[in-house]
């Protein structure tokens, strides 16, 4: 207020006020900026960076699995030295690559016609496709076990239509089953991205290369494919890490061979108390992520990424 | 290339198109329309068909949820509002998810404001530090929860779970939110602080309004994110329940329930009347403002990523 106020009494006071305003004001940003991140900022320290650490501190510590205490590499060695975790890991690559592929191959035509082929209705099935997103994953899963089990409905229609005369048990609790779920559950958040940088490309390219002589197939693979690339690594990112760390789906609809990693650190840490496996792991899988990603990040330019995004 | 040449090449297609194109055009087009719907089909078939199942059969008055379809009852609503753990949990998700929602606007919007709107020298680090909360895994940010509340010797329960969801969704909004700040000039508020405004009167007559419809997203979004939220409620609600740990535990070592589709057709009706609810508010936010940015846009902004 003073300031505005003091403009019309004449050029004394103003030049005074300059300097003096210009030397205040990092004083005073700096407190705001405290006060807009002081909390925030606490909350993350203390309950997100904290138990990070305290997660990373654990995995090298004796504590967890036996009376000593100190520091240990035996944690790491133990699960990487048993088989059933290696197996169970190379199952959960297994089942997250195809599940991935799968992702793929539908969403990248469904982006493709919701991006343009679809026109009015294009708002209408967006709205409808993040509806789906939104709704509880455990509903889901739910209604895919209902749908699978051996005395569930589509054994049970089969069986009323006399078109088989015993259950497919392979439906439910197989590889099938969790892969088909784990498809359903991130089918949106797949297409989100390819189609977002459908949207970007500039329509006239498919016109020149029409005109050019280039097939339908021909603009799909050199022009289109090129342009995506950054949001279809964006949506493999997104997509693929998180099937290493599920594991609702693979505990209610995967039985033996559709056992992840996931379910192995859930019951390591909640059931077994086996506090040492558990952590390892989930460090071993928090640096595969990181890995992971920097790769996928590297293969596409950064610049892409950027303007995709 | 000379005029004679470009116009020459012009010319000469369209004798070929006339007699040619039209039919295979044709039946080109009808093939890629069929296609179309083919595929749009198939994918809302496979994300709302077994959610449609899942409904009707919670009317099935037969125990075991297959065909033949028995009576029409309303007895599995009557069973899963009666029973215990489905009510406190689906009641504990509601209250956990609506205070998540509320705190973490607050959070999520005083952070957005401090990353877009000041300068600090840990800028770069805060805005990591809000990134990593949404790139890293939930399992392994509950795993890191168990131990570290262990450690600290606090027990678990919903107290602990509700911490945990805040300080994973509030990032959230303020990446929504703060996409939405970045879009707006500064200048005027900068000249609201210049005549005299105080900090808050800024930002409630100033900011608020122009980002009210990223708000409104912004809320959507963290109620569900914590509603849905099933593997870091897993690891750090200890002995109390919502609503995904109740449903799992019992899936896990039990058989398929028709209460637990009641239950969960009645979940699915009111996350979809919420969800519509969200997006008639963002309309109406979005049409208040001067600003020609639709609906899709906001949507899409907010979808993450």
């Amino acid at each position: 207020m003073s300031s505005v106020a003091a403009a019309p009494q004449g050029g004394g006071r103003l030049r005074a006020s300059g300097p003096r305003r210009l030397l205040r004001r990092p004083h005073r940003r700096s407190v705001l900026a405290f006060g807009y991140m002081a909390v925030p900022l606490a909350l993350l320290l203390i309950f997100f960076l904290a138990p990070l650490i305290t997660l990373v501190d654990r995995s090298f510590r004796w504590e967890l699995i036996s009376e000593k205490t100190g520091f240990t590499f035996q944690n790491y060695s133990h699960i990487f030295s048993d088989h059933t975790y290696v197996h169970i890991f190379l199952q959960t690559v297994e089942i997250a690559a195809i599940a991935m592929g799968v992702e793929l191959l539908i969403a990248l035509p469904l982006a493709y016609v919701l991006a343009y082929r679809a026109r009015r209705w294009e708002i209408p099935l967006l709205l409808l496709l993040v509806l789906a997103d939104q709704l509880n994953p455990m509903v889901r899963i739910y209604a895919w076990r209902m749908l699978l089990g051996k005395e569930g409905l589509i054994n049970s229609t089969l069986m009323t239509l006399n078109v088989i005369h015993h259950p497919i048990s392979a439906l439910l609790f197989s590889r099938f089953s969790v892969i088909v779920v784990l498809v359903t559950g991130s089918m949106v958040y797949t297409a989100m991205p390819i189609y977002a940088s459908m949207k970007a490309v500039d329509r006239r390219l498919f016109e020149a290369a029409r005109d050019l002589g280039a097939s339908w197939p021909r603009t799909m693979r050199s022009v289109l494919l090129p342009l995506v690339a950054p949001g279809i690594f964006i949506s493999i990112v997104l997509v693929f890490i998180p099937f290493f760390t599920e594991f609702a789906t693979p505990g209610l609809v995967g039985g033996r061979s559709g056992y992840m990693i996931g379910n192995t650190i859930a019951e390591l840490i909640s059931a077994t108390g086996e506090f040492g496996g558990g952590t390892a792991m989930s460090i071993v899988l928090l640096m595969g992520a990181g890995v992971f990603s920097l790769l996928a990040f590297a293969l596409t330019r950064m610049k892409n990424l950027e303007t995709a995004a | 290339m000379s005029v004679a040449a470009r116009s020459f090449e012009r010319a000469a297609p369209p004798v070929r198109r006339r007699r040619r194109l039209p039919s295979l055009h044709a039946s080109r087009e009808l093939g890629a329309s069929t296609a179309s719907v083919g595929i749009v089909g198939f994918v809302m078939l496979v994300l709302f068909g077994p959610l449609i199942l899942l409904a009707v059969f919670s009317f099935n008055s037969s125990t075991i949820i297959s065909l033949p379809f028995e009576r029409f009852t309303f007895h599995w609503y009557h069973a899963a509002f009666t029973n215990t753990g489905a009510r406190s949990s689906m009641l504990n998700s509601v209250v956990v998810a609506l205070i998540v929602a509320a705190v973490s606007l607050v959070i999520g919007t005083m952070s957005a404001i401090g990353i877009t709107r000041t300068r600090f020298r840990l800028r770069g680090f805060a805005t990591a530090l809000h990134g990593a909360t949404l790139v890293i895994p939930s399992l392994i940010i509950g795993v890191a929860a168990v131990m570290f509340f262990t450690l600290v010797h606090v027990e678990l329960s919903l107290t602990t779970l509700t911490l945990m969801h805040i300080v994973c969704t509030f990032p959230l909004v303020t990446a929504i939110v703060g996409a939405g700040l970045v879009r707006f000039e500064r200048a005027p508020e900068e000249a609201a602080i210049d005549l005299g405004a105080s900090q808050w009167q800024m930002v409630r007559h100033v900011m608020l309004p122009q980002i009210a419809p990223s708000l409104a997203a912004a809320g959507l979004y963290a109620f569900f994110e914590s509603f849905n939220a099933f593997e870091l409620s897993f690891f750090t609600s200890g002995y109390q329940q919502t609503f995904p740990v109740w449903v799992y535990a019992l899936l896990k070592h039990g058989d398929n329930l028709p209460m637990i589709n009641a239950a969960a057709t009645f979940i699915a009706v009111v996350q979809v009347l919420i969800v519509i609810a969200g997006w008639t508010l963002m309309k109406r936010l979005v049409r208040r403002q001067s600003a020609g940015r639709n609906l899709s846009d906001v949507i899409m902004g907010a979808a993450r990523a």
